[in-house]
């Protein structure tokens, strides 16, 4: 399934930067300010820490605050890393906690700090996109390749992971430099992928090493890869989240978004109550509708967050997803696995093997 | 049945409870701790799979212990419940080579773990956990390291597992005791079912029925009918005798009355005054013997009526002996007669009784011997010891009475078959009532060469204490 949309390009936004960590939000809010700056109110705040954009996500909280008027949601749009470390301050824990990074997610529930959510939403929740009722996979996000336009003028337009094999060894000069993808060493969701890859085919080495060898340039996050292809600085992305891709190439038309039609990863964002959450009942009730229908119908219709509701029907859910692009779609799983990617000791075995890989490559 | 008495359903509904409240408890404690058991043993198998999974794992590159945590270990520590999963690695030196969790290892457990893998409850944080154990060591090239590697989960799923089989065995139990319940109350009524016959065939019966019981009830229970027969039994002699009594009290009555009638009728059709006269001393003598037949009648149903509560003192029975004999030596009736006593005993011979009742008893016995001997009789009257007890006795030299008679003779109107005197035929008998009325019984034997002896023993009483006397 391909999307081909006109480009506006040149838009690019301030972002914020959390540095000195190697997990970087894969997903930055545009307006880094916007959350610091939220006004003290008497009524009830309910603190949402989030890596997910604001602006995508606005018709989510338009609509619940619509619904709650007198809630007021302080909507913090951070990095994963930020996410993370603000879910284990002590001090001063938010309420509700929605990230990306899965693997740091559930070592979250792991460790104790999200409670259970005892609402029906959360009881009727498919097995497959929860974990211990605490932590839920509330949108279904296809990880996707992003191709400028002018690539199919020089090459076969790649369809799968072995056309894309093939790509970066039979045009590796034309590609040089021209190739992007996530870093594994400087985000979390980029790690998360990559070990994905590297989990279900040992041929992604393969890949990588290709990759490595067409001088990639990693990028920590979707939005500087679609910038650098709307910029004309890179011709290919490699594991893009298929979510912000959709929507840049409706205004850049001179990107092309392909889902793999071999297998494609989905990545769920998750979300939890926190343990010690400031206020409980307020933030249950703002993760039960995410999950409730109307909530999803609006990621379905006014977000490209994919419902993973199957009785919500608009123009992104898994289901319509799942009939457009057939049944090679693989949701990362939702289970103890996850928590291996987060030893340290595992983490730091694959960085180095990548940056072996990587030296070699370069080396030739 | 007393107020205060339990029914035998009561009680043992309260037994079946007692029993069944006490061994229920000490099975649901055992199968509480069973379960508990048998869920650890199922998911202690899961920490071992984990374990094992990660020992496979560690390698030793240079002689330094690492691992590529194996993601597979993991799933397998979280279970189905979605536990919460641990794991702690330290080689030798005491460096911690990876871990998700400050788990409570204390030096003992570690010690332990060395010889084999160890499983051991603990608590992170408030939670609590179960642990596994194991020391992994791996022959190489180089020396190497061992490790110390423990996993560890939530307890939710032993938790819900410890539950349900836990419930299975409750509800097995309930069952029980249900099909107990049910089955104790069919055997309550079967076992109760013949007294409950029982107690319809005695209610069905009208107040005079005392045939005897013919059930077919169990063996324990055949007892009870059987005693309630004799009771029956003795009830139907006793009727009987009242029957006789009354019959031969009628005819005794009968036969005076119908000679004073007589003797009227003759008087009053003759115009004689002589005549009248003659007739009036007829109609005189009839009545007297008349009135002293009603009143022995009187007095026989009067101490059979008198019922056990009569008072007994202590009563010098020698002195008692000598007056009546004395009295009789006096009287006219006896004067043809030769009145002898005998007091074999060292004096005085004390007994507990009645002295107007033995009083009574030996007027009848001398009477009746003044009446059923020709003149010139010999009556002795004998007072000796037996033992702990004395025996009074009275003997004749008279006729005797047949062999087959003396039993009978204690009778009301048996007169040993003599229709020759005007006794009553009831001395004998209430001499009888007061002899049972002192717990003792008259002994009737015949004498040699003829004659007849009366005896009754009557055990040996205490003084009357001094301020009694």
């Amino acid at each position: 399934m391909t999307w081909q949309r006109a480009i506006h390009t040149g838009r690019t936004a301030a972002r914020a930067r959390p540095s000195g960590w190697l997990i970087t939000g894969a997903l930055i809010g545009l307006l880094a300010g916007l959350a610091a700056s939220s006004p003290a109110e008497a009524r009830t705040a309910l603190v949402v820490e989030a890596a997910l954009d604001r602006d995508v996500f606005e018709p989510v909280l338009a609509a619940f605050a619509a619904e709650n008027p007198q809630l007021d949601v302080d909507y913090r749009d951070r990095s994963t890393l930020t996410v993370d470390q603000r879910a284990r301050d002590r001090d001063d824990p938010p309420d509700v906690v929605i990230s990306s990074a899965m693997p740091w997610q559930m070592a979250l529930s792991n460790e104790g700090l999200a409670q259970p959510l005892d609402v029906p939403e959360a009881a009727e929740w498919p097995a497959w996109a929860k974990w211990r009722d605490e932590v839920f996979g509330f949108t279904f996000e296809p990880i996707v390749m992003a191709y400028r336009l002018e690539l199919a003028s020089h090459m076969p337009p790649p369809e799968t992971h072995r056309d894309l094999l093939h790509l970066f060894t039979d045009y590796r000069e034309l590609l040089a430099g021209r190739l992007t993808t996530y870093s594994p060493e400087e985000s979390g969701v980029g790690y998360l992928l990559a070990q994905q890859d590297a989990r279900y085919t040992p041929r992604a080495w393969d890949l990588f090493t290709a990759m490595d060898a067409a001088d990639v340039q990693p990028e920590r996050t979707t939005r500087q890869m679609l910038e650098g292809l709307s910029d004309g600085r890179y011709w290919l992305g490699y594991n893009l989240l298929g979510s912000y891709a959709m929507v840049w190439a409706q205004t850049h038309p001179d990107i092309i978004v392909q889902v793999p039609n071999d297998y494609s990863l989905v990545l769920m964002r998750m979300a939890f109550v926190h343990r010690d959450a400031p206020h409980p009942s307020a933030a249950k009730r703002f993760v039960a509708f995410l999950l409730s229908q109307r909530g999803q119908h609006i990621m379905a219709g006014g977000t490209p967050l994919f419902s993973v509701r199957d009785d919500v029907i608009g123009p992104y859910t898994a289901q319509r997803l799942r009939d457009q692009v057939g049944d090679h779609l693989y949701p990362i799983p939702i289970n103890a696995t996850l928590l291996a990617f987060v030893d340290p000791l595992r983490r730091q075995a694959f960085l180095d093997r990548w940056r072996r890989e990587r030296q070699a490559s370069h080396a030739r | 049945m007393t107020p205060g008495a339990i029914s035998l359903k009561r009680r043992l509904a309260l037994w079946l409870v007692v029993i069944v409240a006490g061994l229920g408890t000490l099975l649901l404690i055992e199968a509480y701790t069973s379960a508990r058991k048998a869920a650890n043993r199922a998911l202690d198998g899961q920490l071992e799979a984990a374990s094992l999974t990660i020992a496979e794992s560690l390698q030793w590159p240079d002689g330094v212990p690492t691992l590529e945590m194996p993601a597979s270990a993991l799933q397998i520590l979280a279970t189905p419940w979605q536990e919460r999963v641990f794991y702690w690695l330290r080689a030798d030196n005491g460096r911690i080579i990876t871990r998700n969790a400050d788990l409570p290892i204390t030096a003992m457990m570690a010690r332990e773990a060395r010889a084999d893998t160890v499983y051991r409850d603990a608590d992170l944080d408030g939670v609590p956990i179960r642990l596994a154990g194991r020391e992994v060591n791996s022959a190489g090239w180089d020396t190497q390291e061992p490790v110390q590697l423990w996993v560890g989960h939530t307890r939710q799923g032993r938790d819900v597992l410890a539950g349900e089989l836990f419930e299975k065995s409750a509800t097995r139990f309930a069952a029980m005791v249900m099909i107990t319940a049910v089955l104790v109350t069919i055997a309550m009524f079967t076992a109760l079912a013949p007294l409950k016959q029982l107690r319809r065939a005695l209610r069905a019966r009208r107040a005079d029925d005392i045939r005897p019981l013919h059930l077919g009830v169990p063996r324990e229970m055949q007892e009870l009918v059987d005693t309630l027969n004799r009771l029956f039994s003795d009830q139907r002699n006793h009727r009987e005798m009242l029957l006789r009594f009354i019959a031969d009290a009628s005819h005794q009555l009968k036969t005076p009355l119908a000679g004073l009638q007589s003797t009227s009728e003759l008087a009053l059709a003759s115009e004689d005054p002589a005549a009248w006269r003659r007739a009036l001393a007829t109609v005189h003598e009839s009545a007297g013997r008349t009135s002293r037949l009603a009143g022995q009648m009187l007095s026989l149903t009067r101490l059979d009526h008198l019922g056990p509560a009569h008072e007994r003192h202590p009563l010098a029975l020698d002195r008692l002996l000598r007056e009546v004999v004395t009295d009789w030596a006096e009287r006219e009736a006896s004067h043809a007669h030769d009145l002898g006593l005998d007091i074999q005993t060292p004096r005085p011979v004390w007994v507990e009784g009645e002295a107007w009742a033995l009083a009574e008893l030996l007027h009848n016995w001398i009477d009746n011997a003044c009446r059923y001997t020709p003149p010139g009789s010999t009556i002795t009257l004998t007072l000796a010891s037996v033992d702990n007890a004395v025996r009074l006795s009275i003997e004749d030299d008279g006729p005797g009475v047949p062999a087959d008679v003396i039993a009978r003779l204690t009778r009301p109107f048996e007169r040993g078959q003599r229709q020759d005197t005007e006794g009553s035929g009831l001395g004998l008998a209430i001499a009888d009532s007061i002899a049972h009325r002192h717990g003792t019984h008259i002994t009737v034997a015949a004498c040699q060469p003829h004659g007849l002896r009366l005896s009754l023993d009557l055990a040996r009483g205490a003084p009357p204490s001094e301020t009694s006397a």
